[in-house]
C-alpha cells in the first residue's frame, strides 16, 4: 500500500494500524533493502519537517535532513559539526535526525553529539507522548525504546550552554566514513566553577556511552581543583570503558577515547 | 614540448559526459527482440570442500540451472597463458566464491529467489588460508649474480627485515559484467567489460569447444580496469557463453558490488624477507625472498611473480644479489593482475629496507640511495642491461624543487611533542615497460590501418579503451603521421571479428608497443596514399636490435626493453591521539617518456598515484578464519575520495625511448608503484625516532598507535 | 500496485508499482534513464546520484514512495541546459572524463554544488564531490574542471 501521510495525525494513525516500517531519509533502510518491505513515508509530514526555537529549546523535526540542519541558524554549532562529518552531501541531503537515532546503530554521529548536549527525544502516538533522554531512547545496538505505535517526532535541544564543546570523529577517510570512534563533549563553567563536563562516546560499544556519575565529580570544582582530580578522573574512565572489537580493536578504542577525553578537558583548561 | 603532446578533446568524451555510452548493463532488448536473460552465480560458501550435491528448488518455466555438465568444451578457462580455473567447479571447490553453477531466467528478482533456495552439500576439506603456511608453489624463481653467500659471511653486519602487504581491490566503478548472445548464423557473440577481447575469445572458444570463427568478442565501454578486467572476464564470459548456449538466448551476468569485492581477483598479498650485507659502511649484497599469495588458482600469478622477481632490487645495483620468489597456492580468492603487477610489493620492501639501512648507518636516506642507483649500462637483476639513461638523479632534484623535500625533512627531524606530528618521505621506483621477456616477439602481435575511399582512416587493433585514453591517443598518432585532421581517424571498441590481435591491454604496453606499430604503419600508409582508394596497411612487432634476448628458464637477459622511473614524496601528519594520518601533500615526478597527450598522461599519473596512496593508507581487505573476505562493501573497503588528498601534484621528466612513438614509454602503472613506500617513510618520520618500523601495508591507525605506544612504554610513559 | 506521480526531467510522469521499489531501478528500467549507474547499491559511490527537488540524492537509497510529488533531474534532462554545456566544455578541456562510469553522477554533483555555491573554494569543491567516487582520475582534473566551469557565471 502507498502510505504517504500529509499530517502527523494521519501518520500516527497509520503507525497504529499497520506494520509499516517508518521511512524518513531511506539511506539506511534502502541499503538493508528488502524488496517486499512496506514503508510509512514520513517526508511529507509538516510537523516532522520543521526546525523551531524559543529561548529555551531548539526543536528539530525527526524528518529534518542533515543538510537542512546545516543551513539553519537555529541549530547549535556542536550539532552542525557532528552532522557535517556524516558521509557526503548526497547522504546528508536525505539522512534525517529521526533516522540516525532510530536505525539502531551506535555509530550515529548525530546521536553522540545529542547525548553530550543533553538533548531529548519526543515520541508520539495516538495515545500521547513521551520525552526521553538520548540514552534512555537508544538502549543498545539494534534496540530502541520505541512502541510499535510510536514515532520519533522531534529532537529537543537546550537553546544555550552548548558553546564550549569538542567533537571528534575517527573514520577511515575524510568523507564517506563510518565512525570507528566518535566523541562529543560539552563544557560549562559559572563564576569559575564547573557546571557541566559532559562526555559522550560513540561507535565503541553496544551502546552510546556517557557516565554522568563520573562527570559529577567535576561539578562545582574550580579549574585548578579539576586539574588535580584529573589523573584519578581519567583512571575512573579507563575502568568504566568496556569496549568492543569491531573495525578496530577494543584496546585501540579505549586508548583513543581516553586521549580524546583528555584533549577535551585540556581544551577548557583542565 | 613535442607537438604530439598537446592535449585534445578525448574521442570518447562527448558520449561519456552525456551519459550515452552503452556499458554492458545498459543494453536493453528493444521492441520484439529476444529478452535478455539474467544469470546469477552460485558461489561456494566454504574455502575447500568436495561438492556432494546441489539441491535445487522447483524451477519455474523459463528458468534454468547451468553447471559444469553444460560445458561443451573444456571446463577450464584459458587465462592468457594457462589452462586454469574451472568455468563451474568440478568435484571440489577451492575458495569461497568459486562458481558452482548459474541460475538463469527472465526476471532478476526471481533468479535471486531461486539462488537463495539452493542448498549445496559439502564434504569439507582442510583449507590452506595463511600465506605463511602455504607450500604449494604455482611458480618459483631462483637466480642472482656474484657471490652473495660469501658477502653475507664476510659482512660487518646484516640487516634482515620482513615486509607484508595486503590485498588491493581494483574498485573500478563499473563492476564486472559480461553478456553472450547466440546469433542467427550460429555464432556466439560475447561482449562486456574487459581489457583483452582476444583473451576472452581464446577462453570462450576452448570452453564451447568450437572454432575461432564461431565466436566473436566485443569489448563494451568499460568502466575502469586497472588489471582487474585483464583475466577475470575470461571466466565470466565463459560462464555466460555456456549459459547462452544452453538457453539459446542472450544471457547477461553483472556482478553486484558485494560479489565483486569478495570474489573478483585482486592484488597479491605478499610477504618479503629482505636481507642486506654491510661491510665498511657499504652494501655488499642483498638477498630477496619474495612470497606472493596466488590464491586458489594460478590465473596470472606466474607472470606477476616474474615481474616481481625482475623488479626485486628496485632502482639499485648491488655487487652481489640473490632472489628467490614463489607464488603460493592458498584456498582464497585468486590474485591476479593489478596495476604494477608485482612491482608495488617488492618496491615497498626494497625502499623500506634502504630507509632502514640508512637509519642504521646514521646516513641520510636519499644520499644513501644515490650511491647505489642504477646507471645506463649497468646490469639488471636478470643480467640484462639498462640500455638507456636513468634520470633518477635529475628527478630527485625536480622533486625537491617541487616540494622542498630537504627543508621539510630537516624540520620534521626535530623532536615533535604536540598532538599532531609531521613527516616526509621519499621513494624511488621503476617499472619495466611491456610484457616480460620475449612475449611480445613470440606472440607477434599486429595492427592494421584501413583507409576508406573518402579518406577516413580506421585503426584496427585490440587494445581496450578503459579510461586511459587509447581511443584518443591511437588516432592521434595516426593523424599526426598522415598529416590529416584527428576527426578523420577513428578507433572503435575492438571486436575480434574485425580487428587485428594487437595483444592485451596490460603491462603499460598499449601506447609504447602498439602505438609504435601504428606510427610505423601510418608512415607506410602516407608513402603509398592514393586518393579515393580503399587501402590497408598491416604492421607487426619486431624486437629492437639492442635487446639481450631473455631466457625464461634461466631467468636471464632483458626482462624489459626499457624502464619507466619515478621519484615521489609524501608529507603526512599523524594525530598521536588517534593514529589517524592525513596526507598533507603528495608530489610525484615520473619519467614515462614523451606524453602523447599531456592531459591524458597527467590523468594517468594522478589517478595511479592516488591509487597507490590508497593502497598505503586506507585500502584494507582481509579474510576471516574461514577464508571469507570481510570487506565486501564500499563502506568497508575504502578508497580515496576527492577530499582525501587535496594536494596531489605530478610532474613529468621526459627521457625519450627511441623505440616508442615520439619517445613514449609505458605510463599506466608507474605512478602507483612507489607511492606506498613514500607514505610509509613519511609516517615513520612523523612517529619521531629512528626505532620505528612500519613494514606492513596498509598502515592502519592501530599500527600507528602501537608504534607510538611501544616507544612511550619503553620510555616509562604511563599510557593509561 | 501504487501510483506515484512525480516530475522527471521537467515532464510530469505517473508510475505504477511498489512504493518500496528503488528509484534507481525504476529510472533505468521504466524510464530508460541509463545514465544513472549502479556502482554499489548502498549510497557509498555516487554513480546513481540524481537531483531530487534540486538536491543531490543517491537514487539507490530512495524508495519510489519518497519521490511522490517531487521533481527529479537526471543527466538525460540536465544535458539540455546551458550549465551542462559549461561543465561539458570544462571537463573536455581538462580531460576529466576517463572511464566515464562515475561521470553522470559527478556532473550532477558538480551542478548541485555550484547551485549552492556559485563561486566555491577548492576545499568546497572537494567536499561537494566527496560522495562521488572516481577511481581513474585522482580527482584533480575534475576539481579543476568544476573550478573553470564556475567562472562562466551560470550558477
Amino acid at each position: 500500500m502507498k502510505a504517504i501521510p500529509e499530517s502527523l495525525r494521519e501518520a500516527l494513525a497509520l503507525r497504529a494500524d499497520t506494520n509499516l516500517v517508518p521511512y524518513a531519509g531511506g539511506t539506511d533502510l534502502m541499503v538493508r533493502g528488502s524488496s517486499n518491505a512496506e514503508y510509512l513515508f514520513l517526508g511529507r509530514v509538516p510537523e516532522l519537517r520543521r526546525i523551531t526555537a524559543d529561548g529555551e529549546t531548539v526543536r528539530i523535526g525527526a524528518a529534518v535532513t542533515f543538510t537542512e540542519a546545516l543551513e539553519s541558524d537555529a541549530v547549535p554549532a556542536l550539532l552542525k559539526e557532528a552532522v557535517s562529518r556524516i558521509a557526503a552531501p548526497a547522504i546528508r541531503n536525505a539522512g534525517t535526525f529521526g533516522g540516525n537515532l532510530s536505525n539502531g546503530s551506535t555509530k550515529a554521529d548525530s546521536a553522540v553529539a545529542l547525548l553530550a548536549a543533553d538533548a531529548r527525544v519526543r515520541l508520539q502516538s495516538l495515545r500521547g507522548e513521551r520525552i526521553l533522554a538520548i540514552d534512555e531512547f537508544c538502549l543498545a545496538k539494534g534496540k530502541r525504546d520505541l512502541g510499535e505505535d510510536e514515532l520519533v517526532t522531534e529532537i529537543l535541544l537546550p537553546a544555550g550552554g552548548l558553546e564550549n564543546y569538542s567533537f571528534e570523529k575517527v573514520g577511515g577517510r575524510k568523507a564517506l566514513a563510518i565512525s570507528r570512534v566518535s566523541f562529543a563533549g560539552v563544557f560549562c563553567a559559572d563564576e569559575g566553577r564547573i557546571t557541566k563536563a559532559a562526555a559522550a562516546f560513540g561507535a565503541v560499544s553496544d551502546s552510546f556511552l556517557r557516565f554522568r556519575e563520573l562527570e559529577a565529580r567535576l561539578i562545582g570544582k574550580t579549574i585548578e581543583e579539576a586539574r588535580e582530580l584529573k589523573p584519578a578522573y581519567l583512571k575512573a574512565y579507563a575502568e568504566k570503558l568496556e569496549l568492543k572489537d569491531g573495525r578496530v580493536s577494543a584496546e585501540y578504542r579505549r586508548t583513543v577515547c581516553l586521549n580524546l577525553l583528555k584533549a577535551f578537558l585540556e581544551k577548557f583548561g583542565v | 614540448m613535442n607537438t604530439i603532446s598537446r592535449s585534445v578533446v578525448k574521442k570518447d568524451h562527448e558520449p561519456k559526459i552525456r551519459g550515452e555510452s552503452v556499458f554492458v548493463n545498459d543494453y536493453t532488448a528493444a521492441g520484439d527482440a529476444r529478452p535478455i536473460l539474467t544469470g546469477k552465480l552460485l558461489h561456494a560458501s566454504v574455502a575447500r570442500a568436495k561438492v556432494l550435491s546441489v539441491e535445487l528448488p522447483e524451477l519455474p518455466e523459463g528458468y534454468c540451472y547451468v553447471d559444469a555438465r553444460d560445458v561443451p568444451g573444456s571446463n577450464h578457462v584459458l587465462m592468457i597463458t594457462w589452462n586454469d580455473l574451472p568455468v563451474f567447479c568440478d568435484e571440489t571447490v577451492e575458495y569461497i566464491g568459486e562458481a558452482i553453477g548459474m541460475v538463469v531466467g527472465p526476471d532478476d528478482q526471481e533468479v535471486s529467489r531461486i539462488l537463495g533456495e539452493i542448498k549445496v552439500n559439502y564434504e569439507p576439506l582442510d583449507p590452506v588460508l595463511d600465506l605463511r603456511e602455504a607450500t604449494e608453489a604455482v611458480r618459483e624463481r631462483d637466480f642472482g649474480y656474484g657471490d652473495p653467500e660469501k658477502a653475507f659471511a664476510e659482512a660487518d653486519s646484516v640487516i634482515e627485515e620482513e615486509f607484508e602487504t595486503g590485498y588491493q581491490e581494483h574498485a573500478y566503478l563499473e563492476p564486472q559484467g559480461f553478456m553472450a548472445e547466440p546469433e542467427e548464423d550460429g555464432k556466439m557473440f560475447v561482449h562486456g567489460s574487459c581489457q583483452c577481447a582476444y583473451s576472452v575469445q581464446d577462453a570462450v572458444v576452448s570452453v564451447l569447444g568450437c572454432k575461432y570463427r564461431d565466436v566473436h568478442v566485443l569489448q563494451d565501454v568499460t568502466g575502469g580496469g586497472f588489471g582487474g578486467k585483464e583475466a577475470f572476464p575470461s571466466l565470466l564470459a565463459s560462464q555466460v557463453a555456456v549459459a547462452a548456449q544452453k538457453m539459446k538466448a542472450p544471457v547477461r551476468c553483472v556482478y553486484d558490488r558485494k560479489e565483486d569485492l569478495a570474489y573478483s581477483f585482486k592484488r597479491h598479498p605478499s610477504l618479503c624477507r629482505y636481507k642486506m650485507a654491510l661491510k665498511d659502511g657499504k652494501v655488499t649484497a642483498v638477498d630477496c625472498d619474495i612470497r606472493l599469495n596466488a590464491g586458489a588458482y594460478c590465473t596470472l600469478s606466474g607472470l606477476v611473480l616474474d615481474r616481481a622477481a625482475a623488479t626485486a632490487a628496485g632502482v639499485y645495483s648491488f655487487p652481489n644479489l640473490h632472489v628467490h620468489a614463489a607464488a603460493l597456492k592458498t584456498n582464497t580468492v585468486p590474485n591476479d593482475a593489478y596495476r604494477g603487477f608485482g612491482g608495488p610489493q617488492v618496491i615497498f620492501a626494497m625502499e623500506r629496507l634502504m630507509d632502514h639501512a640508512a637509519k642504521t648507518l646514521g646516513a641520510d636516506e636519499v644520499a644513501f640511495r644515490r650511491q647505489y642507483l642504477v646507471k645506463q649500462g649497468d646490469r639488471t637483476v636478470t643480467e640484462g642491461r639498462h640500455h638507456f639513461p636513468v634520470p633518477l638523479p635529475e628527478m630527485i632534484d625536480m622533486l625537491d624543487a617541487a616540494c622542498g623535500y630537504w627543508e621539510k625533512h630537516a624540520a620534521y627531524a626535530k623532536p615533535q611533542n604536540g598532538r599532531f606530528r609531521r613527516g616526509i618521505g621519499m621513494a624511488l621506483a621503476r617499472h619495466g615497460d611491456g610484457l616480460t621477456g620475449t612475449t611480445e616477439r613470440d606472440l607477434g602481435f599486429s595492427i592494421r590501418l584501413r583507409k576508406h575511399p573518402d579518406g577516413r582512416v580506421e585503426v584496427l587493433a585490440a587494445n581496450a579503451e578503459i579510461g586511459q585514453g587509447t581511443r584518443t591517443t591511437f588516432p592521434k598518432i595516426v593523424a599526426h603521421e598522415l598529416g590529416i585532421p584527428l576527426e578523420k581517424v577513428s578507433y572503435q571498441h575492438p571486436d575480434t571479428g574485425r580487428v587485428e590481435n594487437s595483444g592485451p591491454t596490460s603491462a603499460s604496453r598499449s601506447l609504447m608497443i602498439v602505438g609504435e606499430l601504428l606510427r610505423r604503419a601510418a608512415i607506410r600508409l602516407r608513402e603509398q596514399w592514393a586518393d579515393g582508394e580503399e587501402q590497408e596497411v598491416r604492421e607487426s612487432y619486431t624486437e629492437p636490435d639492442f635487446v639481450i634476448s631473455f631466457d625464461l628458464d634461466k631467468f636471464r637477459g632483458d626482462a624489459f626493453p626499457t624502464d619507466s622511473w619515478s621519484a615521489c614524496a609524501v608529507e603526512a601528519e599523524v594525530d598521536s591521539f588517534t593514529g589517524n594520518t592525513e596526507i598533507l601533500s603528495a608530489v610525484g615526478v615520473f619519467d614515462v617518456g614523451t606524453p602523447v597527450d599531456e592531459n591524458i598522461v597527467i590523468g594517468q599519473m594522478e589517478g595511479g598515484f592516488l591509487q597507490g596512496l590508497g593502497y598505503a593508507s586506507m585500502e584494507q581487505m582481509a579474510y576471516d578464519g574461514t577464508g571469507r573476505i570481510r570487506n565486501n562493501s564500499f563502506s568497508d573497503y575504502l578508497i580515496p575520495t576527492a577530499a582525501d588528498v587535496p594536494k596531489l601534484k605530478t610532474l613529468l621528466h621526459v627521457e625519450e625511448y627511441p623505440d616508442g612513438p615520439y619517445g613514449a614509454k609505458g605510463a599506466g602503472e608507474m605512478p602507483l608503484v612507489g607511492a606506498a613506500a613514500a607514505y610509509a617513510a613519511a609516517v615513520e618520520q612523523a612517529l619521531g625516532t629512528d626505532k620505528h618500523r612500519l613494514n606492513r601495508l596498509p598502515i592502519t591507525v592501530e599500527d600507528v598507535m602501537k608504534e607510538l605506544y611501544r616507544e612511550e612504554e619503553s620510555d616509562g610513559h604511563d599510557s593509561i | 500496485m501504487d501510483t506515484i506521480r512525480f516530475e522527471l526531467n521537467t515532464r510530469p510522469v505517473s508510475w505504477e508499482g511498489q512504493a518500496s521499489a528503488r528509484l534507481l531501478d525504476t529510472l533505468r528500467r521504466d524510464f530508460s534513464c541509463l545514465s544513472v549507474k549502479c556502482g554499489c547499491g548502498e549510497g557509498e559511490c555516487g554513480a546513481c546520484a540524481v537531483l531530487v527537488d534540486g538536491r543531490l540524492i543517491n537514487s539507490c537509497c530512495v524508495a519510489m514512495g519518497a519521490v511522490d510529488g517531487k521533481a527529479i533531474l537526471t543527466l538525460e534532462g540536465f544535458r539540455e541546459t546551458p550549465q551542462f554545456a559549461a561543465l561539458n566544455r570544462a571537463f573536455a578541456d581538462f580531460s576529466a572524463v576517463q572511464c566515464g562510469f562515475c561521470t553522470p553522477g559527478m556532473v550532477l554533483a558538480a551542478h548541485a554544488l555550484l547551485t549552492a555555491r556559485p563561486d566555491p573554494s577548492e576545499a568546497e569543491i572537494r567536499e561537494g564531490l566527496s560522495g562521488n567516487l572516481c577511481r581513474c582520475t585522482g580527482y584533480n582534473a575534475i576539481v579543476n574542471a568544476v573550478k573553470a566551469a564556475a567562472k562562466e557565471g551560470l550558477w
